[in-house]
Formats: structure tokens, C-alpha cells, sequence
């Protein structure tokens, strides 16, 4: 799967579910600070990334979750599990 | 008919048992957890039928967080979501904590204390995703003051009023209350064999509480009524601590 298409992806599955400004969605955008996502959030994130990627099995684990902070570790993340997953 | 469920564990006797039934009479789908005491877990599902309930059972240990992970996807997998928890399973090791060894300690501990993050940690986390759920805590007036011979208990109940005082907090803004209740002397097989008329002597009302009272609370606090009702503390206990 395409970079690009990871990150359209992953912005098309958080924008649906979290109330997020479209122009916040920049690789450097932190998950707390610019999204304004909480740890309770991370929950919602966690379901909503693995629905996105269901095909590819993506599956984020716990401890794997607590070190996303930006949205380039999500497209990071996917796009090295998605690769693991062909 | 997607029924309510409500999953409440150590609810083959006493205020589990009330529990159950409690909330079998308001048409609730009950789930019984048990260890040991299957026939009497099957009591408690007959008393929940005949009140208008339906229910199942499940034997877990609460005490074992993997069997409790286990039994919870179990749960989901079964019914889809878990709309009440009732984290009610306990036991007492009466004993001056000079006489407590290690294990006695631990068993009270983890039964009665750390039960409650190996069975609330899974059941919250669907809770949080479907923005729904009531948990209710059998604490116990011991956790409340403190009795001689009940280190072990009274520090694993005052423990529950702490957690959940603290998980009420976390997980309000997602429309899932956490409350306690902290019966004091019950009519139940847990104080058999302690003096009743000593007892007596000390309660303001006179008399041991009942189960049934016990369980109706409860009900109360898993129903509508008591929406705004999150991180609180209801004793039941006669007036003996207030």
C-alpha cells in the first residue's frame, strides 16, 4: 500500500470519528496538543485505525498506542504493519 | 430483544445473590459469576428467573486476570456489550494482623481489591467505546472506619472506595458512572458466626440489614434515576457509621 494512500486513510477514518479541523491534519500535528485528542480518545483511535485497516490486519496494541503522539507515527505505524501484512 | 446485561461477579450467595435478583425483577439479562459454588450460583439463576430476570452463568476466578479478560470477551462476544458491572465477589480472613501471614493477606487482597481492575479494566474499555455503562462497587462499612480483625478486608474495601472514586473521574465524560455501596452488618452466611445480639447493640436501627436492601440500591444506582449519581458512596448500614 501507497504512503499516500495510508495517510488519506488515516485521515479519512480519524475525521470521521474525532472532532478535528480538516487543515489541523499535518504529518507534525500532535494527537493531544493540535487535535485535541485526550487518553480517554486514544480508545476510539485505537478501533478506528484497525477498522480503517481491517484488510491489512493492523492491529495497534496497548503499549504500542501510548507511543503514537503525532500523526506521522499513526502513517509510521500502519505503513509498517501494513508491510508486514501483504 | 437487546436486553440490558449485567455482569456481577461472586453472585451465587448473599448480596450478590440480591443483586442479581434485584435486577432480575426489573427484566434485566443477569450474568452470575461464581468460583466454587455452582448449585448455589444455579439458586441464584432459578431466583432471577422466577423474578422475571433472565441469566447465565459463569464461573471465573476474579482473582486471575487473564481468566477475567477471558470471561469478559466472552461476555461481548456472547451479548455484544455489557451494559452494568457489579464487582461484589469478596472474601473475609478474620484475624488480628499480627496473626496474618503472607498468603492469608494476599488471598483477601486479591479477591477483594485487586478483583476490581481485573474485571473493570476489560469491562470499561467497552464501556468507553459504546459512551454507556454503570459500575457498582460492593464496598463495606469496614472499608468506611476500620474493625480490629479486619485489616486484611478493611483495607482491601477502603481501597474499592478509592478506585472508585478515581475511576468515576476518569470515565464521566464518556457517560459511564462508577459509585460504591457500603453495606454494614447483613443478614447474610458472611456473618454467621458473629454475635448477633453484640451486634445488635451497636446498630441505631436495631436490627441487621437485609440483602434484599442491599440488592435494591444497587438496582437503583444501574437504573435511569440515578444518571447523575457518579463517584459516590452510599452506605447501607443502619446508621452504625455516618
Amino acid at each position: 500500500m501507497r504512503r499516500e494512500e495510508i495517510v488519506e486513510r488515516v485521515n479519512k477514518a480519524i475525521l470521521a470519528d474525532f472532532d478535528v479541523e480538516e487543515d489541523v491534519m499535518q504529518p507534525e500535528a500532535k494527537l493531544g496538543d493540535d487535535l485535541g485528542l485526550d487518553s480517554l480518545d486514544g480508545i476510539d483511535l485505537v478501533v478506528a485505525i484497525e477498522k480503517e485497516f481491517k484488510e491489512s490486519r493492523v492491529t495497534i496494541a496497548e503499549g504500542a498506542v501510548r507511543k503514537l503522539r503525532t500523526l506521522k507515527d499513526i502513517y509510521d505505524y500502519v505503513e509498517t504493519h501494513v508491510a508486514a501484512n501483504p | 430483544m437487546n436486553k440490558e446485561i449485567a455482569l456481577i461477579t461472586g453472585a451465587s450467595r448473599g448480596i450478590g445473590r440480591a443483586v442479581a435478583v434485584s435486577l432480575g425483577s426489573r427484566g434485566w439479562h443477569v450474568i452470575v459469576n461464581f468460583l466454587s459454588r455452582r448449585d448455589a450460583a444455579e439458586e441464584t439463576l432459578k431466583q432471577v428467573t422466577e423474578a422475571g430476570g433472565t441469566g447465565e452463568l459463569l464461573p471465573f476466578d476474579v482473582a486471575n486476570y487473564a481468566a477475567c479478560e477471558t470471561a469478559v470477551q466472552q461476555c461481548i462476544a456472547t451479548h455484544g456489550h455489557i451494559d452494568v458491572l457489579i464487582n461484589n465477589a469478596g472474601i473475609r480472613k478474620d484475624e488480628l494482623l499480627v496473626w496474618t501471614d503472607p498468603e492469608s493477606w494476599r488471598a483477601v487482597i486479591d479477591t477483594d481489591l485487586t478483583s476490581f481492575y481485573n474485571v473493570t479494566r476489560p469491562v470499561v474499555k467497552e464501556m468507553l467505546l459504546k459512551r454507556k455503562g454503570r459500575i457498582v462497587t460492593v464496598s463495606s462499612t469496614s472499608g468506611r472506619t476500620g474493625l480490629p480483625g479486619q485489616v486484611s478486608y478493611s483495607a482491601a474495601k477502603a481501597g474499592l472506595i478509592g478506585a472508585t472514586k478515581a475511576l468515576a473521574k476518569e470515565v464521566a465524560k464518556r457517560h459511564v458512572t462508577v459509585n460504591a455501596v457500603c453495606p454494614g452488618f447483613i443478614d447474610t452466611e458472611m456473618i454467621g458466626s458473629m454475635d448477633h445480639e453484640a451486634l445488635l447493640r451497636t446498630i441505631p436501627l436495631g436490627r441487621l440489614g437485609t440483602a434484599h436492601e442491599v440488592g435494591e440500591t444497587v438496582a437503583f444506582l444501574c437504573g435511569e434515576a440515578a444518571a447523575y449519581i457518579t463517584g459516590s458512596v452510599i452506605d447501607i448500614n443502619g446508621g452504625i457509621y455516618t
